[in-house]
């Protein structure tokens, strides 16, 4: 058995990569700097935000290393994990942001796995022959033995006028009185009228998902492409933060905060709401 | 597949030392490990880009390293390309990719990577596969002699690992070993 080791050891020590054309052969063009700044998988900006790997990002650092999640090294990290060319968050904000995920006694991290993020995915649609825009969010989920990614919520235009219900003199109604006469007025509010959600309640709202997977189940509706992706983060307490991707020269690229909000009592429900634009 | 070999063992030996309990868990040892033979797929597969975009390679030759290439991916893997002015995505199968790549009207086409990567953790999917995300950097550099046009750019190469465990028979023994497929390609033109 020893015998077999000192084998397997020797021939693996002499493995050698074929010098040729391929990653790291001679000629291959050096980065200035520029790639390894970059923030270039949303993994990194993970890993970043929470001092998860060295300073020039070559090693990754588990629980067991000395520096893994340091503090002074997560700070820097999060000073440039900010798009700071085009999005304007205040300085103040950002510092007291800082503050508060770098607390000493309390340091705040971001987890894959915890839930209260989210992507917002910009794709367009081929609906009744026509290219149509829709928003589709996807949030992370457990599932067998892993996890996996799945359409929360969908916001497309053409289905938000379809359920609109009119207001005031305009709506129509079923009497009080309906009942007494077995609801037989159901045949005029039905068929003589296009607008069958008058007839429901306040409470009442549609569920675009359902519709949209029934419209694409019915071969009415087509996936087309994918235009842009963006994530939401309210994973930390007391804070929503957006995440976006920068393709553009320079050190302050890849996926940065774009957009940073200290949340008060009820805020958070105000932004998801936003976000969601289904109201 | 044989150079892949001492890679398999190094993968094996790494997970060794875990205990029977945790033998689903990728140990930092044993990701390390999975992470050396990922990249050593994603460096055969540069080459072999290198290759099949060179105009000085012959077109038989380009086929049998287009067949190599192909290999080293799971079935359905796709190319998924956009560029700083067109944002929608054109998928590709692979196959058909390299043969765009071969067809591309230059005269002269020189393909290298910069000497920078990312490697993702491993995540698990519900089939119980590991996945994880490889980024590289490609510069293309292609000239037309006749109109003397020079074209250049940098793309951004997010590659799709999977990894899984599997066994095998070894004089009357099985081993297991991770072994590394990779998927979908997401291909970004970069400012850089």
């Amino acid at each position: 058995m020893r015998k077999l080791i000192v084998l397997v050891i020797l021939f693996i020590t002499s493995i050698q990569l074929a010098p040729g054309q391929g990653l790291y052969s001679p000629g291959s063009p050096q980065d200035d700097g520029r790639l390894a700044a970059s923030t270039k998988q949303v993994n990194q900006f993970f890993r970043r935000f929470n001092g998860e790997e060295s300073a020039d990002g070559t090693r990754r650092y588990y629980d067991t290393d000395e520096l893994y999640r340091n503090r002074e090294l997560r700070g820097k990290f999060i000073n440039i994990l900010f798009d700071n060319e085009t999005s304007s968050i205040q300085s103040a904000l950002k510092n007291e942001f800082l503050n508060d995920v770098l607390s000493e006694t309390l340091p705040k991290y971001i987890n894959f796995h915890n839930g209260e993020w989210f992507a917002e995915v910009e794709t367009t649609f081929i609906f009744k022959g026509k290219k149509e825009a829709a928003t589709l969010f996807m949030k992370l989920q457990p599932e067998g033995l892993g996890y996996e990614w799945v359409v929360d919520k969908v916001s497309f235009k053409p289905f938000e006028n379809i359920f609109r219900k009119p207001k005031g003199n305009e709506k129509p109604f079923l009497h009080p009185l309906s009942h007494e006469i077995g609801f037989m007025n159901l045949r005029k509010a039905f068929q003589e009228n296009n607008k069958p959600e008058s007839y429901t309640p306040k409470e009442y709202e549609p569920d675009y998902l359902t519709v949209f997977l029934y419209e694409m189940k019915n071969g009415n509706l087509k996936f087309d492409n994918i235009s842009d992706v963006k994530f939401h983060f309210f994973q930390i307490n007391n804070w929503y933060f957006e995440l976006n991707q920068f393709n553009r020269p320079g050190f302050n690229t890849g996926w940065l905060i774009s957009n940073l909000v200290k949340l008060g009592t009820g805020d958070k429900e105000v932004i998801q709401k936003y976000i969601y634009d289904q109201k | 597949m044989k150079k892949y070999i001492p890679l398999f063992l190094l993968v094996f030996l790494a997970s060794a030392t875990i205990t029977l309990a945790q033998t689903d868990n990728i140990s930092p040892a044993r990701k390390q490990a999975i992470d050396s033979l990922a990249l050593e797929k994603v460096k055969d597969l540069s080459k072999y880009i290198s290759i099949i975009g060179s105009k000085e390679t012959q077109f038989s030759e380009a086929n049998r390293v287009m067949d190599r290439a192909e290999e080293l991916f799971a079935p359905d893997a796709e190319m998924g390309v956009s560029s700083i002015n067109r944002k929608e995505i054109a998928y590709y199968k692979v196959r058909r990719y390299f043969e765009r790549l071969m067809a591309l009207n230059y005269d002269r086409v020189n393909i290298t990577w910069y000497d920078i990567h990312y490697i993702s953790d491993l995540e698990r999917q519900p089939d119980g596969r590991y996945v994880g995300v490889i980024t590289v950097y490609q510069r293309f550099e292609g000239t037309s002699l006749e109109s003397g046009l020079n074209y250049r750019d940098t793309t951004k190469k997010d590659i799709t690992i999977y990894v899984e465990k599997k066994q095998t028979q070894i004089a009357g023994r099985t081993i297991e070993f991770w072994d590394v497929m990779l998927g979908d390609i997401r291909v970004t033109e970069t400012s850089a």
